[in-house]
């Protein structure tokens, strides 16, 4: 069987999709060992595990350096790529929404609405479906800043609980699309080693289900 | 440094080796073109966007390169050959018998998103078989991309077959809108497992939605042909009509390199019946794609079906492995009285292993020939030839 390659996102995700491969009786032993190594086996099955950060899942499987991903669908929206995107590992979930500060009515007048974002595509492609038009602003770092200091009417971000929107005095207004981790696979890959695929979809979806 | 003396941005230089190979693939393909009766064109580098746009090409507007010409209008450089071909046949190729076999060795142009790697020039080299609509057509262009890739000394591949007709089917029973049709046939085409069963929900119990939900899984060998449901008469017609394409394949002694793929639906908009993709251990994507489109010349003014397809150079010598660049065996030195001689001398050694010297003595030329790396010296003087090893 040929030797599977995996990239996962590194954090959160990364701890959610080994604790699914235990589920499944694979051995991470030696992703959970602490080091620094950035290309590790499964030890009872043939698949390594490649740990880089989210964009960087997408190109490694675009190119097929890798064959599968797992990796969030906020990141799949924002930067796309050509790629399968097979199942939805049902972990990792959060929510695009569209906040504004506490009491603003966002859609309440003609002009010019700014927004900010990490993710200034989702952020455009949302409004384009409105036919609204809004300025987006890229930023890199916390958004919640940049309706605070008066640059934006609103932010689009990821939102899990909502605490950090709320001490910073910001509302969610709308949620702009569900996020949760996906398994993404290679198109060639899948096509040249279907059984190997296969063989894994199936071992997780006996466990996710 | 100057930023302008690089190559722009998704393009490269070829050198050696890595032309050698390329150029390998191509000449291995336009021979088997040929060798079948297909005869070649070229077309211009530039088309009007208005043509590529109205023949439902998918590309989107901002992955073109785009120039405005002196009358003001929007030229694009070549998105796609198969636009091109089919405006020639529609406008100049009209006085011939059908069918019309065309062929081509040309570049495809994007403008994708910088920093990813991709190509903005790529080039292909193509088949279209205009003017029948039969099974003979589709089993032609299908043994050639095969030939082709054959010819080409690719090992590990295969031809993935699918066919717009049978989603259409499907859908066409479940009476949906476009706008979902269209969202459907994107997580088809993604393979999106889970979307795509959460978005059939609400037609559960019914048999074409039965049959859709199977369909991500739907590839592999022909056993898929037989797995996949046929819940209304216009399915059941593709798929006899795949059975019976795999069939003559198989009696064609093809078999071992056809797939089949019944989720392969191309998003673009011009693909009527089969389609099909080609894939290579080593690419990272197909290496060659086509299929069958009987409405595109229509949309310029001829109503005739047509079925192709065009091959990836690039990706298909990336799978190979790339000859060795070899130094000179022989440099030849000739005295100015020699020229004709020695022009004739180079010509006698096995292409590509002899050169002249440029060198002023035949000491220099000696002192050359070692530093490339030959292994002989020839010196012409006065008419006469005389070898030196080294």
């Amino acid at each position: 069987m040929n030797r599977l390659k995996i990239a996962v996102t590194k954090g959160r995700l990364l701890e959610d999709s080994l604790d699914l491969f235990e589920q499944m009786g694979f051995d991470c032993s030696e992703v959970r060992a602490d080091t620094r190594k950035l290309i590790l086996p499964i030890s009872n099955y043939p698949m390594d595990v490649v740990l880089s950060k989210a964009a960087d899942v997408l190109t490694y499987v675009s190119h097929g350096v890798c064959d599968l991903g797992i990796v969030g669908k906020d990141t799949i929206m924002e930067h796309g790529g050509s790629f399968y995107e097979m199942l939805d590992l049902g972990f990792g979930k959060c929510r695009f929404a569209l906040a504004v500060p506490d009491g603003s009515d966002f859609y309440g007048t003609y002009q010019n609405r700014v927004v900010a974002s990490k993710y200034p595509n989702v952020t455009k492609a949302y409004f384009a479906e409105k036919g609204m038009d809004v300025s987006v602003i890229k930023i890199e770092g916390s958004v919640e800043l940049a309706p605070l200091v008066g640059l934006s009417n609103g932010i689009v971000d990821i939102v899990q609980t909502g605490t950090t929107l709320k001490e910073n005095g910001l509302t969610p207004i709308e949620t702009v699309a569900p996020v949760s981790a996906r398994l993404i696979v290679n198109t060639a890959s899948m096509k040249l080693h279907q059984a190997e695929i296969f063989d894994l979809m199936d071992r997780i979806e006996a466990v996710i289900k | 440094m100057n930023k302008t003396i690089g190559t722009p941005e998704g393009t490269k230089d070829r050198l050696f080796s890595e032309c050698g190979a390329f150029r390998r693939v191509e000449q291995s393909v336009l021979k088997v073109f040929r060798c079948q009766g297909y005869c070649e064109m070229t077309t211009p580098n530039v088309e009007y966007y208005d043509l590529i746009s109205a023949a439902g090409h998918p590309m989107a507007q901002e992955s073109m390169l785009k120039i405005i010409d002196r009358t003001g209008k929007i030229l694009v450089m070549r998105p796609d050959c198969t636009v091109a071909m089919g405006r020639v046949a529609a406008t100049k190729l009209t006085g011939l018998p059908l069918p019309l076999r065309l062929y081509y060795n040309q570049m495809v142009y994007r403008s994708d998103d910088v920093n990813t790697g991709a190509r903005s020039e790529i080039d292909q080299c193509g088949v279209e078989l205009i003017g029948s609509s039969g099974i003979r057509a589709d089993l032609e262009v299908i043994s050639l991309a095969i030939a082709s890739l054959d010819a080409c000394g690719l090992r590990d591949y295969h031809i993935e077959i699918g066919h717009a007709g049978y989603f259409d089917a499907l859908l066409d029973a479940l009476h949906l809108n476009d706008s979902f049709r269209e969202q459907l046939k994107e997580l088809v085409e993604a393979k999106a497992f889970t979307a795509f069963a959460s978005c059939l929900k609400p037609f559960a119990g019914e048999p074409a939605a039965e049959a859709l939900l199977q369909l991500p899984r739907l590839f592999g060998g022909p056993e898929v042909l037989e797995t996949a449901l046929c819940p209304n008469e216009s399915a059941a017609e593709v798929l006899a009509y795949l059975k019976n394409l795999y069939q003559v394949l198989k009696d064609a002694g093809l078999s071992s390199r056809v797939q089949f793929d019944l989720g392969l639906i191309h998003t673009i908009e011009y693909y009527t019946g089969m389609v099909f993709r080609g894939y290579s251990e080593g690419a990272a994507s197909n290496v060659l794609s086509g299929g069958r489109y009987d409405k595109l010349i229509g949309k310029f003014g001829q109503d005739v079906p047509a079925t192709g397809f065009a091959l990836d150079v690039e990706a298909v010598a990336s799978c190979l492995p790339q000859p060795e660049h070899l130094p000179p065996e022989t440099v030849v030195w000739y005295d100015l009285q020699s020229l004709g001689p020695a022009m004739e001398i180079v010509k006698t050694y096995p292409e590509g292993t002899a050169m002249l010297s440029c060198a002023e003595s035949a000491e220099d030329a000696q002192k050359e020939a070692i530093g490339l790396g030959a292994s002989r010296l020839v010196l012409v003087c006065n008419g006469e030839k005389r070898e030196v090893s080294l």
